[in-house]
Protein backbone atom coordinates (compact mmCIF):
# COMPACT_ATOMS: atom_id res chain seq x y z
CA UNK A 1 0.00 0.00 0.00
CA UNK A 2 1.17 3.43 -1.34
CA UNK A 3 1.16 4.93 2.20
CA UNK A 4 3.04 2.92 3.60
CA UNK A 5 6.07 2.71 1.15
CA UNK A 6 9.15 5.07 2.29
CA UNK A 7 8.61 7.72 -0.27
CA UNK A 8 12.36 7.43 -1.14
CA UNK A 9 13.97 3.93 -1.70
CA UNK A 10 15.61 2.44 1.30
CA UNK A 11 16.37 -0.55 -0.04
CA UNK A 12 20.47 -1.76 -1.25
CA UNK A 13 20.96 -4.64 -3.75
CA UNK A 14 18.83 -6.04 -5.88
CA UNK A 15 15.06 -4.50 -6.23
CA UNK A 16 11.97 -4.78 -7.69
CA UNK A 17 8.32 -4.30 -6.72
CA UNK A 18 7.84 -7.36 -5.08
CA UNK A 19 10.53 -6.79 -2.81
CA UNK A 20 9.68 -3.21 -1.78
CA UNK A 21 6.11 -4.24 -1.24
CA UNK A 22 7.33 -7.43 0.79
CA UNK A 23 9.64 -4.85 2.50
CA UNK A 24 6.98 -2.35 3.25
CA UNK A 25 4.99 -4.93 4.88
CA UNK A 26 8.24 -6.13 7.27
CA UNK A 27 8.37 -2.29 8.23
CA UNK A 28 4.76 -2.18 8.73
CA UNK A 29 4.57 -5.22 10.97
CA UNK A 30 7.66 -3.96 13.04
CA UNK A 31 6.25 -0.98 13.89
CA UNK A 32 2.62 -2.63 14.91
CA UNK A 33 3.57 -5.71 16.64
CA UNK A 34 3.40 -4.37 20.29
CA UNK A 35 0.04 -3.02 19.39
CA UNK A 36 -1.09 -6.40 18.46
CA UNK A 37 0.58 -8.25 20.64
CA UNK A 38 -1.47 -6.05 23.31
CA UNK A 39 -4.64 -7.29 21.62
CA UNK A 40 -3.58 -10.27 21.39
CA UNK A 41 -2.92 -10.46 25.10
CA UNK A 42 -6.62 -8.87 26.01
CA UNK A 43 -8.14 -11.31 23.79
CA UNK A 44 -6.27 -14.23 25.74
CA UNK A 45 -6.51 -12.96 29.06
CA UNK A 46 -9.72 -14.70 30.29
CA UNK A 47 -9.88 -12.91 33.33
CA UNK A 48 -11.08 -9.82 31.61
CA UNK A 49 -14.53 -8.86 30.47
CA UNK A 50 -15.90 -10.63 27.62
CA UNK A 51 -17.00 -7.30 26.17
CA UNK A 52 -13.69 -5.56 26.35
CA UNK A 53 -12.01 -9.11 24.85
CA UNK A 54 -14.76 -8.92 21.89
CA UNK A 55 -13.74 -5.13 21.35
CA UNK A 56 -9.97 -6.49 21.37
CA UNK A 57 -11.20 -8.54 18.88
CA UNK A 58 -12.72 -6.47 16.38
CA UNK A 59 -10.05 -3.97 16.89
CA UNK A 60 -7.42 -7.04 15.96
CA UNK A 61 -9.64 -7.72 12.65
CA UNK A 62 -10.21 -4.45 11.72
CA UNK A 63 -6.01 -3.69 11.34
CA UNK A 64 -4.72 -3.42 8.36
CA UNK A 65 -3.71 -6.38 6.48
CA UNK A 66 -0.01 -5.28 5.97
CA UNK A 67 0.41 -5.24 9.83
CA UNK A 68 -0.16 -8.86 9.83
CA UNK A 69 2.87 -11.13 10.08
CA UNK A 70 0.77 -13.89 7.51
CA UNK A 71 1.66 -11.40 4.59
CA UNK A 72 5.42 -11.54 4.92
CA UNK A 73 7.24 -13.99 2.73
CA UNK A 74 10.83 -14.15 2.43
CA UNK A 75 12.47 -13.50 -1.12
CA UNK A 76 15.80 -13.84 -2.63
CA UNK A 77 17.39 -10.98 -1.96
CA UNK A 78 19.70 -11.58 -5.04
CA UNK A 79 16.74 -12.23 -7.30
CA UNK A 80 13.69 -11.27 -5.67
CA UNK A 81 11.94 -15.03 -6.11
CA UNK A 82 9.86 -16.13 -3.65
CA UNK A 83 9.87 -19.80 -4.12
CA UNK A 84 12.96 -22.22 -2.37
CA UNK A 85 14.22 -19.81 -0.48
CA UNK A 86 17.35 -21.02 1.47
CA UNK A 87 17.20 -19.13 4.52
CA UNK A 88 20.91 -19.50 5.91
CA UNK A 89 21.49 -17.30 3.01
CA UNK A 90 18.19 -15.68 1.67
CA UNK A 91 18.89 -16.77 -1.78
CA UNK A 92 16.64 -18.43 -3.94
CA UNK A 93 17.86 -21.61 -4.94
CA UNK A 94 19.34 -20.44 -8.20
CA UNK A 95 21.53 -17.45 -6.95
CA UNK A 96 22.32 -20.10 -3.78
CA UNK A 97 23.88 -22.81 -6.39
CA UNK A 98 25.63 -19.92 -8.77
CA UNK A 99 26.74 -17.65 -5.91
CA UNK A 100 28.17 -21.09 -4.33
CA UNK A 101 29.74 -22.47 -7.86
CA UNK A 102 31.62 -19.21 -7.40
CA UNK A 103 32.74 -19.31 -4.24
CA UNK A 104 31.06 -16.21 -2.57
CA UNK A 105 29.40 -18.34 0.25
CA UNK A 106 31.92 -19.40 2.90
CA UNK A 107 32.41 -22.78 3.72
CA UNK A 108 29.83 -23.72 1.22
CA UNK A 109 31.43 -26.53 -1.35
CA UNK A 110 30.39 -29.17 -3.91
CA UNK A 111 28.94 -32.41 -2.19
CA UNK A 112 29.54 -35.53 -2.63
CA UNK A 113 29.14 -38.81 -0.12
CA UNK B 1 61.91 -11.96 28.56
CA UNK B 2 60.70 -9.12 25.93
CA UNK B 3 59.16 -11.64 23.87
CA UNK B 4 57.17 -13.04 26.87
CA UNK B 5 55.16 -10.64 27.21
CA UNK B 6 54.55 -9.68 23.49
CA UNK B 7 53.43 -12.67 21.70
CA UNK B 8 52.70 -10.78 18.43
CA UNK B 9 56.44 -10.32 18.46
CA UNK B 10 56.58 -13.59 18.99
CA UNK B 11 54.25 -14.87 16.46
CA UNK B 12 56.19 -12.52 13.84
CA UNK B 13 59.77 -14.10 14.80
CA UNK B 14 57.81 -17.58 14.34
CA UNK B 15 57.30 -16.49 10.55
CA UNK B 16 60.86 -15.55 10.02
CA UNK B 17 62.36 -18.32 11.72
CA UNK B 18 59.77 -21.01 10.12
CA UNK B 19 62.70 -23.32 8.41
CA UNK B 20 64.17 -23.45 11.85
CA UNK B 21 61.33 -25.08 13.50
CA UNK B 22 61.29 -27.49 11.10
CA UNK B 23 64.68 -28.56 11.09
CA UNK B 24 64.31 -28.43 15.01
CA UNK B 25 61.41 -30.91 14.87
CA UNK B 26 63.55 -33.11 12.65
CA UNK B 27 66.96 -32.60 14.82
CA UNK B 28 65.81 -33.01 17.93
CA UNK B 29 62.01 -33.74 18.39
CA UNK B 30 62.20 -35.73 21.57
CA UNK B 31 64.04 -33.57 23.55
CA UNK B 32 62.65 -32.01 26.40
CA UNK B 33 62.03 -27.96 26.38
CA UNK B 34 65.69 -27.51 28.07
CA UNK B 35 67.43 -26.89 25.02
CA UNK B 36 70.28 -24.73 26.41
CA UNK B 37 73.73 -27.03 25.50
CA UNK B 38 75.37 -25.24 22.60
CA UNK B 39 76.26 -28.92 20.89
CA UNK B 40 72.75 -28.99 19.95
CA UNK B 41 72.32 -25.29 19.31
CA UNK B 42 75.00 -25.21 16.68
CA UNK B 43 72.94 -27.40 14.13
CA UNK B 44 69.88 -26.38 14.03
CA UNK B 45 71.33 -22.66 13.83
CA UNK B 46 72.96 -23.38 11.05
CA UNK B 47 70.31 -25.40 9.43
CA UNK B 48 68.56 -22.32 8.91
CA UNK B 49 70.94 -20.56 7.48
CA UNK B 50 71.08 -23.39 4.81
CA UNK B 51 67.45 -23.66 4.91
CA UNK B 52 67.48 -20.11 3.77
CA UNK B 53 69.56 -20.42 1.30
CA UNK B 54 67.86 -23.27 -0.14
CA UNK B 55 63.94 -22.39 0.28
CA UNK B 56 64.30 -21.11 -3.11
CA UNK B 57 65.08 -23.68 -4.66
CA UNK B 58 64.25 -27.54 -3.70
CA UNK B 59 62.58 -26.67 -0.64
CA UNK B 60 63.78 -30.08 1.32
CA UNK B 61 65.14 -30.13 4.70
CA UNK B 62 67.91 -30.35 5.25
CA UNK B 63 69.18 -33.03 8.11
CA UNK B 64 70.52 -33.05 11.49
CA UNK B 65 74.03 -34.44 9.24
CA UNK B 66 74.94 -31.28 7.55
CA UNK B 67 77.91 -30.51 8.61
CA UNK B 68 78.67 -27.06 9.62
CA UNK B 69 81.36 -26.44 7.43
CA UNK B 70 79.74 -27.45 3.96
CA UNK B 71 77.65 -24.75 5.32
CA UNK B 72 79.91 -22.13 5.70
CA UNK B 73 81.19 -22.78 2.29
CA UNK B 74 77.79 -22.22 0.79
CA UNK B 75 77.79 -18.50 3.02
CA UNK B 76 80.82 -17.52 1.91
CA UNK B 77 79.45 -17.21 -1.60
CA UNK B 78 77.27 -14.00 -1.99
CA UNK B 79 75.19 -14.73 -4.44
CA UNK B 80 72.48 -16.71 -2.78
CA UNK B 81 71.50 -13.89 -0.35
CA UNK B 82 69.07 -11.02 -2.43
CA UNK B 83 67.57 -9.96 1.20
CA UNK B 84 69.69 -7.70 3.11
CA UNK B 85 68.01 -8.30 6.31
CA UNK B 86 68.46 -11.78 5.96
CA UNK B 87 72.31 -12.00 5.39
CA UNK B 88 72.18 -9.46 8.54
CA UNK B 89 70.89 -12.24 10.55
CA UNK B 90 72.76 -14.76 9.08
CA UNK B 91 76.04 -12.80 9.65
CA UNK B 92 74.89 -12.19 13.63
CA UNK B 93 74.20 -15.68 13.86
CA UNK B 94 77.95 -16.50 12.64
CA UNK B 95 79.09 -13.88 14.32
CA UNK B 96 78.25 -15.30 17.48
CA UNK B 97 79.87 -18.41 16.62
CA UNK B 98 77.63 -21.00 17.77
CA UNK B 99 77.09 -19.54 21.50
CA UNK B 100 73.52 -18.50 20.17
CA UNK B 101 70.49 -19.53 21.70
CA UNK B 102 67.11 -18.33 21.02
CA UNK B 103 64.67 -17.80 23.90
CA UNK B 104 62.76 -20.13 25.30
CA UNK B 105 59.71 -18.41 24.08
CA UNK B 106 60.60 -18.49 20.62
CA UNK B 107 61.80 -21.41 20.87
CA UNK B 108 58.31 -22.81 22.78
CA UNK B 109 56.73 -21.86 19.75
CA UNK B 110 57.83 -24.80 17.54
CA UNK B 111 56.86 -27.16 20.44
CA UNK B 112 53.90 -28.04 21.66
CA UNK B 113 52.09 -25.25 23.78
CA UNK B 114 52.66 -25.44 27.09
CA UNK B 115 50.20 -25.15 29.63
CA UNK B 116 49.67 -24.39 33.90
CA UNK B 117 48.34 -26.84 35.40
CA UNK B 118 44.57 -26.58 37.26
CA UNK B 119 44.82 -26.52 40.74
CA UNK B 120 41.03 -26.65 41.99
CA UNK B 121 39.51 -27.73 38.08
CA UNK B 122 36.80 -25.28 38.29
CA UNK B 123 35.32 -24.20 34.89
CA UNK B 124 35.79 -20.58 34.57
CA UNK B 125 35.51 -20.12 30.71
CA UNK B 126 34.05 -22.28 27.42
CA UNK B 127 35.48 -21.01 24.26
CA UNK B 128 34.00 -22.17 21.60
CA UNK B 129 36.13 -21.66 18.11
CA UNK B 130 33.94 -22.57 14.82
CA UNK B 131 35.67 -21.88 11.31
CA UNK B 132 34.86 -23.62 7.95
CA UNK B 133 38.72 -24.81 7.47
CA UNK B 134 40.70 -27.06 9.58
CA UNK B 135 43.68 -24.76 9.42
CA UNK B 136 42.35 -21.67 10.65
CA UNK B 137 40.46 -23.13 13.42
CA UNK B 138 43.76 -25.44 14.75
CA UNK B 139 45.87 -22.46 14.05
CA UNK B 140 44.04 -20.34 16.19
CA UNK B 141 43.11 -22.67 18.96
CA UNK B 142 46.78 -23.39 19.61
CA UNK B 143 47.23 -19.31 19.33
CA UNK B 144 44.62 -19.11 22.18
CA UNK B 145 46.20 -22.16 24.30
CA UNK B 146 49.84 -20.26 24.13
CA UNK B 147 48.01 -16.93 25.01
CA UNK B 148 46.46 -18.70 28.16
CA UNK B 149 49.66 -19.50 29.09
CA UNK B 150 51.37 -16.54 29.18
CA UNK B 151 48.74 -14.85 31.12
CA UNK B 152 48.65 -17.77 33.30
CA UNK B 153 45.68 -19.47 32.53
CA UNK B 154 45.12 -23.21 32.52
CA UNK B 155 44.10 -24.24 29.52
CA UNK B 156 42.38 -27.39 28.47
CA UNK B 157 41.84 -28.50 25.14
CA UNK B 158 41.03 -28.24 22.25
CA UNK B 159 38.71 -30.48 22.51
CA UNK B 160 37.03 -31.18 19.44
CA UNK B 161 33.18 -30.68 19.05
CA UNK B 162 30.94 -32.85 16.59
CA UNK B 163 31.31 -31.12 13.10
CA UNK B 164 27.82 -29.14 11.90
CA UNK B 165 27.24 -30.77 8.63
CA UNK B 166 24.84 -29.04 6.54
CA UNK B 167 23.56 -29.80 3.39
CA UNK B 168 21.57 -28.41 0.68
CA UNK B 169 20.09 -30.14 -2.80
CA UNK B 170 18.83 -27.81 -5.33
CA UNK B 171 17.69 -28.64 -9.12
CA UNK B 172 20.40 -27.42 -11.51
CA UNK B 173 18.14 -25.50 -13.59
CA UNK B 174 14.70 -24.76 -14.00
CA UNK B 175 12.08 -27.24 -12.56
CA UNK B 176 11.40 -29.42 -15.73
CA UNK B 177 15.00 -31.17 -14.92
CA UNK B 178 14.59 -32.42 -11.22
CA UNK B 179 16.20 -34.96 -11.91
CA UNK B 180 19.41 -33.40 -11.91
CA UNK B 181 20.06 -32.24 -9.03
CA UNK B 182 23.35 -30.91 -7.17
CA UNK B 183 24.60 -31.32 -3.50
CA UNK B 184 25.63 -28.53 -1.51
CA UNK B 185 27.25 -28.60 1.67
CA UNK B 186 29.10 -26.28 4.59
CA UNK B 187 31.01 -27.97 7.69
CA UNK B 188 31.50 -26.03 10.56
CA UNK B 189 34.26 -27.23 12.48
CA UNK B 190 34.51 -26.35 15.97
CA UNK B 191 37.10 -26.60 18.97
CA UNK B 192 36.44 -25.91 22.38
CA UNK B 193 39.02 -24.24 25.31
CA UNK B 194 38.08 -24.45 28.62
CA UNK B 195 39.48 -22.17 30.55
CA UNK B 196 40.06 -23.43 34.79
CA UNK B 197 40.41 -21.44 37.91
CA UNK B 198 41.03 -18.31 36.49
CA UNK B 199 40.89 -14.79 37.99
CA UNK B 200 37.44 -13.48 35.81
CA UNK B 201 39.54 -10.15 35.09
CA UNK B 202 42.57 -12.42 33.27
CA UNK B 203 39.96 -14.44 31.31
CA UNK B 204 38.55 -11.34 30.42
CA UNK B 205 41.64 -9.68 29.18
CA UNK B 206 42.41 -13.55 27.65
CA UNK B 207 39.40 -12.98 25.58
CA UNK B 208 40.29 -9.46 24.75
CA UNK B 209 43.56 -10.16 23.85
CA UNK B 210 41.61 -13.22 21.42
CA UNK B 211 39.39 -11.02 19.77
CA UNK B 212 41.95 -8.33 19.19
CA UNK B 213 44.06 -10.53 16.84
CA UNK B 214 41.02 -12.43 15.22
CA UNK B 215 42.07 -15.04 12.65
CA UNK B 216 39.92 -14.60 9.64
CA UNK B 217 37.65 -17.14 9.13
CA UNK B 218 37.24 -18.01 12.68
CA UNK B 219 34.78 -17.35 14.93
CA UNK B 220 34.51 -17.14 18.88
CA UNK B 221 32.00 -17.52 21.35
CA UNK B 222 32.42 -17.64 24.95
CA UNK B 223 30.59 -18.75 27.83
CA UNK B 224 32.25 -16.74 30.91
CA UNK B 225 31.21 -18.20 34.69
CA UNK B 226 31.11 -15.88 37.64
CA UNK B 227 31.45 -17.60 40.86
CA UNK B 228 30.66 -15.79 44.41
CA UNK B 229 31.08 -16.23 48.14
CA UNK B 230 28.48 -18.45 49.88
CA UNK B 231 26.46 -15.29 51.13
CA UNK B 232 25.08 -14.61 47.98
CA UNK B 233 22.16 -12.66 49.63
CA UNK B 234 23.91 -10.72 51.49
CA UNK B 235 25.82 -9.01 48.66
CA UNK B 236 22.96 -9.18 46.87
CA UNK B 237 21.17 -7.03 48.87
CA UNK B 238 24.38 -4.68 48.88
CA UNK B 239 24.69 -4.47 45.72
CA UNK B 240 20.49 -3.98 45.21
CA UNK B 241 20.78 -0.58 46.92
CA UNK B 242 23.52 0.41 44.83
CA UNK B 243 21.52 -0.73 41.72
CA UNK B 244 18.03 1.06 43.19
CA UNK B 245 19.98 4.20 43.52
CA UNK B 246 21.15 4.15 40.12
CA UNK B 247 18.13 3.24 38.59
CA UNK B 248 16.04 6.18 40.43
CA UNK B 249 16.23 8.30 37.59
CA UNK B 250 14.96 6.18 34.99
CA UNK B 251 12.13 4.63 37.39
CA UNK B 252 10.73 8.55 38.00
CA UNK B 253 9.72 7.41 33.85
CA UNK B 254 7.20 4.90 34.82
CA UNK B 255 4.60 4.64 36.22
CA UNK B 256 1.18 6.60 36.96
CA UNK B 257 1.09 10.90 36.87
CA UNK B 258 -0.66 12.06 39.76
CA UNK B 259 -2.86 14.11 37.98
CA UNK B 260 -4.32 11.68 35.75
CA UNK B 261 -4.67 9.34 39.12
CA UNK B 262 -8.29 8.03 39.10
CA UNK B 263 -10.07 5.56 41.50
CA UNK B 264 -11.69 3.51 38.50
CA UNK B 265 -10.74 -0.10 38.76
CA UNK B 266 -9.36 -1.64 35.67
CA UNK B 267 -11.80 -3.49 33.67
CA UNK B 268 -13.80 0.11 33.75
CA UNK B 269 -10.94 1.40 31.92
CA UNK B 270 -11.34 -1.06 29.60
CA UNK B 271 -15.00 -0.77 29.27
CA UNK B 272 -14.87 2.50 28.78
CA UNK B 273 -11.42 3.91 27.13
CA UNK B 274 -10.48 3.37 23.88
CA UNK B 275 -10.99 0.71 24.00
CA UNK B 276 -14.23 0.99 23.01
CA UNK B 277 -13.63 3.39 19.97
CA UNK B 278 -13.86 0.44 17.32
CA UNK B 279 -12.19 2.89 14.52
CA UNK B 280 -9.07 1.39 13.22
CA UNK B 281 -5.27 2.54 14.66
CA UNK B 282 -4.21 2.98 11.19
CA UNK B 283 -7.08 4.97 9.70
CA UNK B 284 -5.44 8.00 10.97
CA UNK B 285 -2.58 6.55 8.64
CA UNK B 286 -4.85 6.31 5.43
CA UNK B 287 -6.70 9.64 6.01
CA UNK B 288 -3.43 11.48 5.69
CA UNK C 1 -5.60 -32.80 54.21
CA UNK C 2 -7.69 -29.68 53.17
CA UNK C 3 -5.68 -27.71 55.76
CA UNK C 4 -2.34 -28.81 53.96
CA UNK C 5 -3.59 -27.81 50.68
CA UNK C 6 -4.21 -24.56 51.89
CA UNK C 7 -1.10 -24.18 53.33
CA UNK C 8 0.57 -25.22 50.34
CA UNK C 9 -1.32 -22.72 48.06
CA UNK C 10 -0.06 -20.31 50.42
CA UNK C 11 3.68 -21.54 50.03
CA UNK C 12 3.28 -21.23 46.76
CA UNK C 13 1.22 -17.64 46.94
CA UNK C 14 4.73 -16.64 48.89
CA UNK C 15 6.93 -17.57 46.48
CA UNK C 16 5.70 -16.19 43.87
CA UNK C 17 5.76 -13.15 45.04
CA UNK C 18 9.37 -13.67 46.33
CA UNK C 19 10.73 -14.52 42.58
CA UNK C 20 7.82 -11.97 41.36
CA UNK C 21 5.62 -14.65 39.18
CA UNK C 22 1.82 -15.38 38.61
CA UNK C 23 -0.22 -16.89 41.24
CA UNK C 24 -2.80 -18.61 39.54
CA UNK C 25 -3.73 -21.85 41.35
CA UNK C 26 -6.82 -22.40 39.09
CA UNK C 27 -4.74 -22.39 36.17
CA UNK C 28 -6.86 -19.77 34.17
CA UNK C 29 -5.72 -18.66 30.82
CA UNK C 30 -4.73 -15.46 31.20
CA UNK C 31 -2.68 -14.81 27.72
CA UNK C 32 0.87 -14.62 29.68
CA UNK C 33 2.58 -16.43 26.87
CA UNK C 34 1.95 -13.95 24.37
CA UNK C 35 3.55 -11.64 26.93
CA UNK C 36 6.61 -13.75 27.11
CA UNK C 37 6.99 -13.99 23.50
CA UNK C 38 10.04 -11.95 22.15
CA UNK C 39 8.94 -9.18 19.45
CA UNK C 40 10.38 -10.72 15.60
CA UNK C 41 9.86 -7.64 14.04
CA UNK C 42 13.16 -6.59 14.14
CA UNK C 43 14.88 -9.36 12.73
CA UNK C 44 11.98 -9.38 10.19
CA UNK C 45 12.92 -6.26 8.80
CA UNK C 46 16.07 -6.97 8.38
CA UNK C 47 16.16 -8.81 6.32
CA UNK C 48 16.74 -7.18 2.67
CA UNK C 49 20.03 -5.44 2.70
CA UNK C 50 19.90 -1.58 3.50
CA UNK C 51 20.95 1.17 1.24
CA UNK C 52 23.93 1.87 1.09
CA UNK C 53 26.05 5.13 -0.75
CA UNK C 54 25.61 5.18 -4.21
CA UNK C 55 27.94 6.83 -6.26
CA UNK C 56 25.00 9.61 -7.09
CA UNK C 57 25.51 10.49 -3.17
CA UNK C 58 28.81 11.06 -3.78
CA UNK C 59 28.39 13.54 -6.93
CA UNK C 60 25.47 15.11 -4.80
CA UNK C 61 27.66 15.85 -1.68
CA UNK C 62 30.39 16.49 -3.67
CA UNK C 63 28.90 18.97 -6.22
CA UNK C 64 28.55 21.96 -3.67
CA UNK C 65 31.93 21.89 -2.97
CA UNK C 66 32.46 22.62 -6.79
CA UNK C 67 34.24 18.78 -7.27
CA UNK C 68 33.21 16.64 -10.13
CA UNK C 69 32.78 12.94 -10.52
CA UNK C 70 32.67 11.25 -13.72
CA UNK C 71 30.47 8.18 -13.45
CA UNK C 72 32.18 5.83 -16.52
CA UNK C 73 29.30 3.82 -16.45
CA UNK C 74 26.35 6.49 -16.78
CA UNK C 75 28.79 8.19 -19.58
CA UNK C 76 28.44 4.69 -20.99
CA UNK C 77 25.00 4.81 -20.79
CA UNK C 78 24.05 8.09 -22.35
CA UNK C 79 26.48 7.61 -24.54
CA UNK C 80 24.64 4.35 -25.86
CA UNK C 81 21.44 6.25 -25.54
CA UNK C 82 22.80 8.94 -28.60
CA UNK C 83 23.53 6.14 -30.81
CA UNK C 84 20.51 4.10 -30.94
CA UNK C 85 18.40 7.46 -30.97
CA UNK C 86 21.20 8.53 -34.19
CA UNK C 87 20.03 5.34 -35.65
CA UNK C 88 16.59 6.01 -35.18
CA UNK C 89 16.10 3.14 -32.30
CA UNK C 90 15.28 5.84 -29.39
CA UNK C 91 12.46 5.60 -27.51
CA UNK C 92 8.97 6.79 -29.35
CA UNK C 93 8.03 10.35 -28.25
CA UNK C 94 5.35 10.21 -25.44
CA UNK C 95 1.82 10.43 -26.94
CA UNK C 96 0.24 13.45 -24.75
CA UNK C 97 -3.05 13.77 -26.27
CA UNK C 98 -5.93 11.19 -26.68
CA UNK C 99 -6.09 11.54 -30.41
CA UNK C 100 -2.23 10.96 -31.47
CA UNK C 101 -2.46 7.43 -29.34
CA UNK C 102 -5.93 6.47 -31.12
CA UNK C 103 -4.70 7.16 -34.40
CA UNK C 104 -0.72 5.42 -33.78
CA UNK C 105 -3.76 2.45 -33.27
CA UNK C 106 -5.46 2.64 -36.37
CA UNK C 107 -2.84 3.03 -38.89
CA UNK C 108 -1.92 -0.67 -37.77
Amino acid sequence: MSMFRSKKLDLGGFVNGKIIRDHTKRKVFEQHEAERQALRYVIRNTSLPQRARAQAQLQLATMHAYTRSTQIKNRCVAGGTARFIIRDFRLGRFQFREQALAGELPGVRKASW
Amino acid sequence: MSLLSCPRLLLRAGQRLQPLLLSRHSSSLKEPPSIDTPSIDIPSTSSLVKDNVMSSGEGLLPDKSNSPSVLNGQLTQPSGSPELPVTNWEQRLNGLSGKARLPRSVQAVYLRPLRRKAEHGLPVCDLQLRSYSVRNVEFFSDFAIRAAYYLGLPASGPVPLPRIVERWTVPRSNFVHKKSQENFERITLRRLIQIKDGNPETVQAWLAFLRKYAFHGVGMKANIWEYDSLDVAENLDKTGEETERSLEGLFSYFGQREDTRSDRSLTDMLDKNHLVTTKSPLSEVGSR
Amino acid sequence: MAAQYSRILDLAKVQCRIFSLNFNPERLRLGNKVLRQRLRGPSLAAWYPKKTVSFRDLQATYKPLGLTMFDEREDDREEALQIAKLRGKGRPKKKRTAAESRSAKKKK
